[in-house]
């Protein structure tokens, strides 16, 4: 033989080989706990975030430890949406996952919802609710507005920087009532935006907040999913709210509080739902009294003075949630869009509504359209 | 001691076969490692990585999404890459693709089941597109002399933000207004149903849809073959991109040529883009987190060098690296990180590619190297 069929020779068993390991080879992971029931969530960003989808994560582990041995949770993080989330809803039904947490906007669409009608999708934040898709998500508005009440008593200057994901109605609601809860406790401070066009994105993120606090904003906060903001107000020392997930491990002295989620309860009601047949489609929207959103600890610099006002405030919006969007409201170029007495409702409304709005409140700086 | 490169005079075929499979072999060892100190079974590993790509219900469908805008835009990279013209905007070439595609589905589409009409005129609207946004960068390196690997990439941010501003930042053609869901989040407006782009199902493995973008991806990888080793042109590209000085005084006009390849080039990434709105996405997808997110340009370009710039490689390789990609999303989970697959997804591909060199080259270990030189 010559050293060229030698050498094809053994390419051949080579890849015969391979191909018999492949083959034959046993995979334990997928032999165990059939029984269990199977459920999944998908994160935009990594599991462990910080922020946003680690908040999520909190709550996959809530109902994994709540129910044990009958429920076998997994995730998927950094998916992007359409045809990767078509892939890995392909692969997680295929292993048996039928109830999937999409926790982004975006991900599940009508088509996806068709192509797929025996899973059951829960989508956070959206209004996508169909015959095996249900939404959810909560006024984080309300906390976010009491996070805003401590940026703004610990503003020493007239600008708080605000970072932000994308210019849509969700970051748009958030912005306005951070502004107004800093406007209480700082009359005629100005917040000003940078959009990052992003969910999760820590070198854009420290960015924005290095160039918000270069154009003199001293006290930084951001509806984005990573800490990068904080541990850039970290380092130069000044006041940082963050958001998702109590964050303060990441600026102990920056840190003020954040508005924080709390999904477990939601999530362990829905998989045990799905688990004894009676899971529904819906929409469900959450608040400060069921226990959805909630005030994160206090850093060490906010006063007693500060965490009264917000103690006060926040038993009036538990009472009464999205109480902080009551007219008059006034937009950036001071035209009266809300009148007086008037509250905002979630869904109705059109551009007036929480889920609609498009506009920014007087006092922020900064294009609604990124 | 001393360790040398040097080219081969000659290249047997057998390594063309026997270095890349052996190079695939001791990516799996190394990550094998890898695998065995994080605490992972490797074989178990491997087997779940081969199972999710290809064997599993679905699993090759799954594959065929990925492979299938890979393809484009490995062919894309490998027309261009043949005359060393380093166009590696073939992310960008993709979005225009997209965009032109999604307009024109858009303008003419209408009821009823898939038209072919409407659908070669999407195939146009996204050659062109593409085409289009690659002849600047040729323009500027034809009668200029600009670098084309520095323009073609700065364009790919252009078209991304471009992409982003048409469904996020303005109330463009392309944008969903219709209907409260709109307003709660950005989306493209989706396409009439005669302007979504048929499958075609095989019933093995729980039923296996072909995208058509896929059939178009194999006819232009034979067209792409075709002209480049049966015609004048694709000789003449083959000489330009072994010398430049040699092809001129053999009286090759270069500047048509480099305009022609990259128009060539960016014709089928945004092909790739129109395939992505007719054959997937169905609306044009502007979400930075969406088709942006996947990266399809830059891949194709390690499609194609895998591939050895023949496009009938470069589909094959699109398929594997489509399967490679599509299982990485399988394997990642609560018991797996998604660090890790990407650590295996690496060292595979950084193998296979490092391998390519031995092919072409040597490796010789010398003692002291001048004697060696001298009796050789």
């Amino acid at each position: 033989m010559t050293k060229r069929k030698l050498a094809l020779a053994a390419a051949t068993l080579v890849i015969a080989a391979a191909a018999a390991v492949l083959a034959l080879g046993t995979s334990p992971g997928s032999a165990k706990s059939t029984s269990a029931f199977k459920a999944a969530w998908i994160y935009v960003g990594p599991h462990d975030d910080g922020g946003w989808s680690q908040a999520h994560d909190d709550g996959r582990l809530y109902v994994q430890k709540a129910l044990g041995s009958k429920v076998q949770t997994t995730y998927k993080e950094n998916i992007a949406v359409g045809s990767q989330f078509d892939q890995t809803v392909s692969s997680l039904r295929a292993q048996g996952y039928k109830l999937i947490f999409a926790t982004s906007y975006g991900y599940v669409t009508p088509a996806v919802a068709a192509k797929y009608p025996d899973v059951k999708f829960e989508q956070a934040t959206g209004t996508l609710v169909g015959k095996n898709v249900s939404e959810y998500f909560g006024a984080a508005e309300d906390t976010v507005y009491l996070s805003g009440m401590a940026a703004g008593a610990a503003a020493t200057c007239n600008t708080i920087g605000f970072v932000v994901a994308y210019p849509i109605p969700e970051v748009i609601r958030h912005a306005n009532a951070f502004a107004l809860g800093a406007q209480l406790t700082h009359p005629g401070i100005k917040v000003k935006l940078v959009w990052t066009n992003s969910w999760y994105d820590p070198p854009k993120e420290k960015k924005a907040a290095q160039s918000l606090h270069g154009s003199g904003s001293c006290v930084l906060g951001q509806n984005v999913d990573s800490p990068a903001t904080g541990q850039y107000a970290e380092s130069v020392k000044a006041p940082w709210v963050g958001y998702d997930s109590d964050a303060s491990k990441f600026a102990p002295q920056s840190w003020l509080t954040a508005s924080v989620y709390n999904w477990g309860p939601y999530y362990l009601k829905r998989v045990q739902a799905a688990m004894n047949g009676t899971w529904k489609p819906g929409f469900y929207y959450g608040n400060i009294a069921d226990g959805f959103t909630k005030l994160a600890k206090y850093g060490p610099s906010v006063s007693s003075k500060t965490k009264s006002l917000i103690a006060a405030k926040l038993a009036k919006l538990r009472a009464r949630p999205g109480a902080e969007f009551t007219g008059p409201l006034y937009d950036q170029s001071g035209k009266l869009r809300v009148p007086k007495g008037v509250q905002m409702q979630v869904l109705k409304g059109g551009t007036n509504s929480l889920y609609g709005m498009n506009w920014l409140v007087r006092g922020v700086i900064g294009s609604p359209k990124g | 001691m001393r360790l040398t490169i040097e080219r081969r005079l000659e290249q047997p075929r057998w390594r063309v076969v026997v270095v890349p499979v052996g190079s695939v072999l001791f990516a799996l060892l190394v990550a094998g490692v890898v695998l065995v100190v994080t605490g992972h079974d490797p074989i178990s590993t491997y087997h779940k990585l081969f199972e999710a790509a290809f064997v599993q219900t679905g699993a090759l469908n799954q594959t065929l999404i990925a492979a299938t805008p890979l393809a484009f835009t490995g062919l894309a990279a490998a027309a261009a890459f043949r005359m060393r013209l380093y166009n590696i905007g073939g992310e960008g070439q993709l979005y225009l693709g997209a965009i032109f595609g999604a307009g024109i589905g858009l303008l003419v589409g209408g009821n009823g089941s898939a038209s072919p009409g409407v659908i070669a005129a999407m195939v146009a609207a996204g050659c062109l597109g593409g085409a289009l946004w690659a002849a600047i960068p040729g323009v500027l390196r034809a009668f200029l002399g600009t670098s084309e690997i520095l323009t073609s990439l700065m364009l790919n941010y252009v078209a991304a933000y471009l992409l982003t501003y048409l469904i996020f930042q303005s109330q463009s053609y392309w944008r969903e207004t219709k209907g409260f869901n709109a307003t709660v989040f950005p989306t493209g407006k989706p396409l009439p149903p005669n302007a979504v782009w048929p499958t075609w199902n095989l019933s093995a493995q729980g039923g296996i849809a072909v995208p058509l973008g896929a059939f178009f991806a194999i006819g232009a990888a034979v067209v792409l073959w075709v002209l480049y080793k049966r015609t004048r042109f694709g000789f003449e590209v083959q000489v330009l991109g072994d010398s430049e000085g040699a092809a001129r005084y053999a009286g090759v006009r270069v500047r048509r040529k480099i305009l022609a390849v990259m128009a060539i080039s960016g014709a089928i990434a945004g092909l790739g883009g129109a395939s992505q709105v007719g054959d997937f996405s169905h609306a044009l997808d502007g979400d930075p987190n969406g088709l942006q997110k996947q990266g399809y340009g830059y891949s194709g370009i390690v499609v194609a060098a895998l591939g050895r710039y023949n496009p009938l490689a470069v589909l094959i390789v699109a398929l594997l690296i489509g399967g490679l990609d599509n299982a990485g999303n399988t394997l990642q989970g609560a018991d797996f990180p998604s660090g890790l697959v990407g650590v295996i997804q690496g060292i595979i591909l950084f193998s296979a590619l490092g391998g390519e060199l031995l092919v072409r080259h040597r490796v010789r270990i010398t003692r002291r190297a001048p004697a060696v030189e001298a009796a050789a």
